[in-house]
Formats: C-alpha cells, sequence, structure tokens
C-alpha cells in the first residue's frame, strides 16, 4: 500500500520540500555560482568574465584577505568563546542543588529577545562616556576607559564576547543540558569508587559521553556564528572602524545590495560556500579522535 | 560539613554571577526606558530611575512608526508559522515512517541544507524575487515558509519517531489510508511539536532582522526589528531614553511567550540534539 516501494505517495508528500529546495536553495547556489564568473549591476545584462572576480579577490593587493582574516578570527573565537560559555552554564544547571529552575530561565532569556534590541543597549554599555563598562572599569583606578567599539584593536573582541548573548549559545546550552542528564549516573560512582576527583571524572567520564553532542554543537556553532555575525555587527559597528570587524557576511551585503556588485558578491558567496563545507568536513574527519559514539 | 557548606555558598554564587551577565542587558534595557533623557549623562550610571517616568513611551508613540512595525511583524509571525507547521508537519511523515526509493538522499540533503548559511543563496533569492515583482512586499518572507524549513522538517521528523509505529499498523488494519494515518493519528500525538515549532518560528520572527532588511524598503512594510533599526539611524543625536523605551517593547513579548512556554520551547530544542 502506500508504504510500499516504488509507490510515488511519499514522493507526494515531499513535494513541497522538493519544490522549495529547487526554488529557494539549490537552483540558487547554482545561480551563484554561475553568477560569480560574471560582472553584473543588476541594471544592464550580466558580462562573463571568467575568474576574474576570484583572481581580483586573492591579488596582492585586495581588501578580500583583511575580510578573510577578520571572518576566520571571528569565527575560530567566537564558536570557542560560545561553546565554553554554554557548556560552562549547563554544567552549572546541571549541579546536584536545590532551586536550579530560575536560573535556567535567566541563563536562556538573551537568546529569546532581538538581537537588534541588545544590539542598542550593548552601544550604550559600551559607550566611552556614558557606559557602565567604563564606569566599573574607573572604580578599579582606570581613569580614561577605552573606546570599545570605536578602537580598532579591541572591537572585534568586544563583537566576539557578545556572542554568548545569541541565541545560538542559547541553544547549545540546552542541548548540553539534555546531554549532560543522560550520561549514566553509575559512571560517576564508579570514577568516585576509583578515587577519581571532579576534573577527573568531567575528562574521563562527562567528556567521552558528550563528545557526540559537541561535535554536533561545534557543526552548529561554526554555520550559526557566520549567519548570526550580520546582526550583531551590522548594527553595533556597521565593519567598523576601517574594516575591523568587517566579516564576510557583511561584505557580501555592501557589495550586493549597497553597491550592487552583484558578480563580486556572489564569488564572495562561493568562497563562503566552499569555506563552510571544508570546515564541516575537516570537523567530521578531525572528529574520529576524540567523538566516542557508545559510551 | 563546613567544606560542604562553604563549597555550596560557592556555586550558588557562581550561578548567581552567570545570571547577573546573562540577563544584566534586558534588565538595563527595562530600566533605561524609564529614565529621563538627561539621566543617560548622570554619573556614576544610576542603576534604576529615580522615578518612573513613562513619557518616553508616550514620546515614542507620537515620534515613531512603532505601531505600524507591530503591525508588519505580527504579519510575518502569521504567515511564516502558518506556512511552516503546515509544509514541515507533511514533509516530515514520510521521511520517519514510510520506506521509499531515495530515502536516505533526500534526508541527507535537508540535513546538508541546514549548514548552508543564508548569505551562499541570498543574492539569487532576489534576483529571483525581483523577477517575481515580489520586492518590497511580504512574499519573497512569507512564501518559502509554505515549502519546508529543513530545521522543522528535521525537528518533525525527530518527534514523529518517538511515536510508536504500531498505532500506523493497527490504523491500517482499519482501513486508515496514508493520509488518514497522519492526520488522525500522527497529528494530534504530535501536538506538543507543532506548538514548540509555532513557538519557536514566531520568536524567530519577532526577531528576524537579516531578510526584511534586504527585502523591505517602504517604511510603511518594515517589521519592528528593521523598524527599529531605522528609527535609531534617522535620529540627529542619540534619543537613547527614545530607543530604550522602543527596546523594552521589542523584548517584553517573547520574554513573556517564552515565561509561558518554556517546557515547550526547550524540549522542542532538545530534540535537535537526539541522534
Amino acid at each position: 500500500m502506500s508504504s510500499k516501494r516504488g509507490s510515488i505517495v511519499p514522493y507526494l508528500y515531499l513535494l513541497p520540500w522538493i519544490i522549495g529546495f529547487i526554488l529557494f536553495t539549490g537552483g540558487p547556489i547554482l545561480a551563484a555560482i554561475f553568477l560569480s564568473f560574471t560582472k553584473w549591476d543588476l541594471l544592464t545584462s550580466p558580462i562573463w568574465i571568467g575568474l576574474s572576480n576570484f583572481t581580483g579577490m586573492f591579488s596582492p593587493g585586495s581588501d578580500f584577505w583583511g575580510i578573510l582574516k577578520v571572518t576566520l578570527i571571528f569565527t575560530v573565537f567566537s564558536v570557542i568563546i560560545t561553546m565554553a560559555w554554554s557548556l560552562f552554564m549547563a554544567i552549572l544547571l546541571n549541579q546536584k542543588i536545590y532551586g536550579v529552575s530560575p536560573f535556567s530561565f535567566f541563563y536562556f532569556a538573551p537568546a529569546v529577545v532581538p538581537l537588534i534590541a541588545l544590539t542598542f543597549i550593548f552601544q550604550l554599555i559600551f559607550s566611552k562616556e556614558l557606559g557602565i563598562v567604563n564606569y566599573l572599569l574607573s572604580l578599579i583606578g582606570v581613569k580614561e576607559g577605552p573606546n570599545w567599539l570605536m578602537d580598532y584593536r579591541l572591537v572585534l573582541w568586544v563583537v566576539i564576547t557578545l556572542c554568548i548573548y545569541t541565541y545560538f549559545t542559547g541553544q547549545m546550552m540546552l542541548i548540553f543540558d539534555s546531554a549532560l542528564k543522560e550520561v549514566p549516573k553509575e559512571l560517576y560512582e564508579a570514577a568516585e569508587i576509583d578515587g577519581a576527583n571532579s576534573l577527573d571524572k568531567f575528562f574521563k567520564v562527562t567528556f567521552p559521553a558528550i563528545s557526540p553532542i559537541l561535535l554536533f554543537n561545534l557543526v552548529t556553532a561554526t554555520i550559526n556564528s557566520l549567519n548570526t555575525s550580520f546582526t550583531l555587527i551590522y548594527p553595533l559597528t556597521g565593519g567598523g572602524p576601517g574594516e575591523a570587524t568587517q566579516v564576510i557576511s557583511l561584505d557580501i551585503y555592501t557589495n550586493a545590495f549597497k553597491n550592487f556588485r552583484i558578480g563580486y558578491a556572489s564569488a564572495e558567496a562561493v568562497i563562503l560556500f566552499i569555506l563552510v563545507a571544508m570546515i564541516s568536513i575537516l570537523e567530521f574527519k578531525f572528529s574520529s579522535k576524540w567523538v566516542y559514539y557508545e559510551v | 560539613m563546613k567544606f560542604k557548606i562553604i563549597g555550596r555558598s560557592f556555586q550558588y554564587l557562581l550561578m548567581i554571577i552567570v545570571a547577573i551577565v546573562m540577563f544584566f542587558p534586558i534588565l538595563w534595557i527595562i530600566s533605561s526606558s524609564f529614565k529621563p533623557l538627561v539621566e543617560f549623562n548622570s554619573y556614576p550610571p544610576t542603576l534604576f530611575p529615580s522615578h518612573i517616568y513613562l513619557k518616553n513611551f508616550t514620546e515614542l508613540f507620537r515620534q515613531s512608526k512603532i505601531f505600524v512595525y507591530l503591525r508588519n511583524t505580527l504579519i510575518l509571525i502569521l504567515g511564516n508559522t502558518l506556512g511552516t507547521l503546515i509544509s514541515s508537519s507533511i514533509v516530515a511523515y514520510p521521511l520517519a515512517r514510510m520506506e521509499f526509493k531515495g530515502k536516505g538522499l533526500i534526508f541527507g540533503i535537508i540535513l546538508g541544507t541546514m549548514m548552508i548559511p543564508s548569505f551562499v543563496t541570498i543574492i539569487p533569492q532576489y534576483i529571483l524575487f525581483k523577477e517575481f515583482g515580489w520586492l518590497d512586499t511580504f512574499l519573497p518572507m512569507i512564501v518559502p515558509a509554505f515549502f519546508a524549513y529543513p530545521y522543522n522538517v528535521f525537528l518533525f521528523r525527530q518527534f514523529y519517531r518517538t511515536i510508536p509505529k504500531e498505532l500506523d499498523e493497527a490504523a491500517k488494519i482499519d482501513g486508515c489510508n496514508s493520509w488518514q494515518i497522519f492526520w488522525k493519528i500522527l497529528a494530534p500525538l504530535s501536538r506538543p511539536i507543532f506548538i514548540a515549532i509555532g513557538v519557536l518560528s514566531s520568536i524567530f520572527w519577532w526577531n528576524e532582522f537579516f531578510t526584511p532588511l534586504i527585502f523591505i524598503n517602504s517604511e510603511d512594510l518594515k517589521p519592528l526589528s528593521v523598524g527599529s533599526y531605522s528609527f535609531s539611524r534617522t535620529m540627529f543625536i542619540v534619543r537613547w531614553d527614545l530607543l530604550m523605551a522602543m527596546a523594552t517593547i521589542m523584548i517584553i513579548p517573547p520574554l513573556l511567550l517564552y515565561l509561558f512556554a518554556r517546557r515547550y520551547i526547550t524540549e522542542g530544542i532538545k530534540t535537535t540534539g537526539i541522534k
């Protein structure tokens, strides 16, 4: 009947996705690849220029090197910081103490509110004259606090740190939280009998047991930090000062929708696609060294 | 014993510090929204307003199009949530319940597309919607929802798999066809995941900034996220008082939704982690 092999019924249910995939994902990827070989301002017709977008991008004087560097620093460190922070929060929520539930409400709360509203308050919090951060610094003797969002040496690290308030950090915390709850209690008891201390228990019991979830979060954090970067950075710094926070997502937006360099922006999108694919493959490949699938 | 009490207190202290770090921006927004503009310049910064000052809100209602933005946000939420609940729940059904050729491949593609950053596909999508004549309308943001978002398909599929297959078999013996099995057995039993995805999708579209920024130009069609951003940009000097009032209006509804639907949200997200 319906579930028999060869019936068209399953494909009928899948039809919305198949159409959506062709129109909004698969087709656009092919189109982006095609457009990356062209020069196009959206007004006249596209001109085929072969690999020129790519050779221009990777030529010695190109500003793309800077963008690539900022993107890599942002991605690597925001992934490290958000993963460490979300795991830390999940561990706190798994302490065997009374009254954990209200804490989990506060830990996840920033994840549900609009990031754009948070960027408004971040501008105030990190303001040179009015900000609470510099006020707190003045209490411990720092007379002249830095201009956090305008200082090109500091600003990238500020936005990286602010990633702990994004949705994907909250999401990772919840996923870690449920993974920690599933670690068999007997393993800890056995380790205790063997005389293990808390650190031993974390690295010998907890870490191997949650390693598949660590890998899952590592991959999603990478993709999400690239996606979220725009909504965090664009309202906060606009990529500046100079190009200190100009990550690739901002640069694609500026080139495509501000300067109408559709071909060049598509070439950047293709590079981003390759970058993400490479990182994911690397993360999976490398994972066999530290991920244990059977506890 | 004494050692244990010290350890406990330290744990609580740590948990409170983390709670303050995470909740401080939200608290600061709400408290700032009740301060008159002059108080933003006071040194040291005041944690709570000297008195509750409501004029920021009335002033905001006068100076911005906040009610128009709010209406637009609600349209986006309604269209998307309806679209994704219908399409994703149906698409996930054969993936969880039927055997067919290419099932593994299709599921692999769905998982794979979840990993594609939206910036890779956005330019061709923009051109496509321009050809359709859909720019500066809600359609580019609502219509795709009716063609199943991979992430929600994945969540539905994970949930369906927790429902015993024997129920399908029994219904089949009673003469139900595959649609009736879905409609009468699977969908009613999947209420929690419908609610979870409904809530998550509502929060997502309340917050979504990037797509409306690209597809919407008219002030009268902007949702709250993009509208508040352009409001913050049109000001000659930053009116922190009005901006914080607007931010407060933006953060209260998702916080309330989270407060009341917390169980569904956390269970829904945790479903992602199940193998």
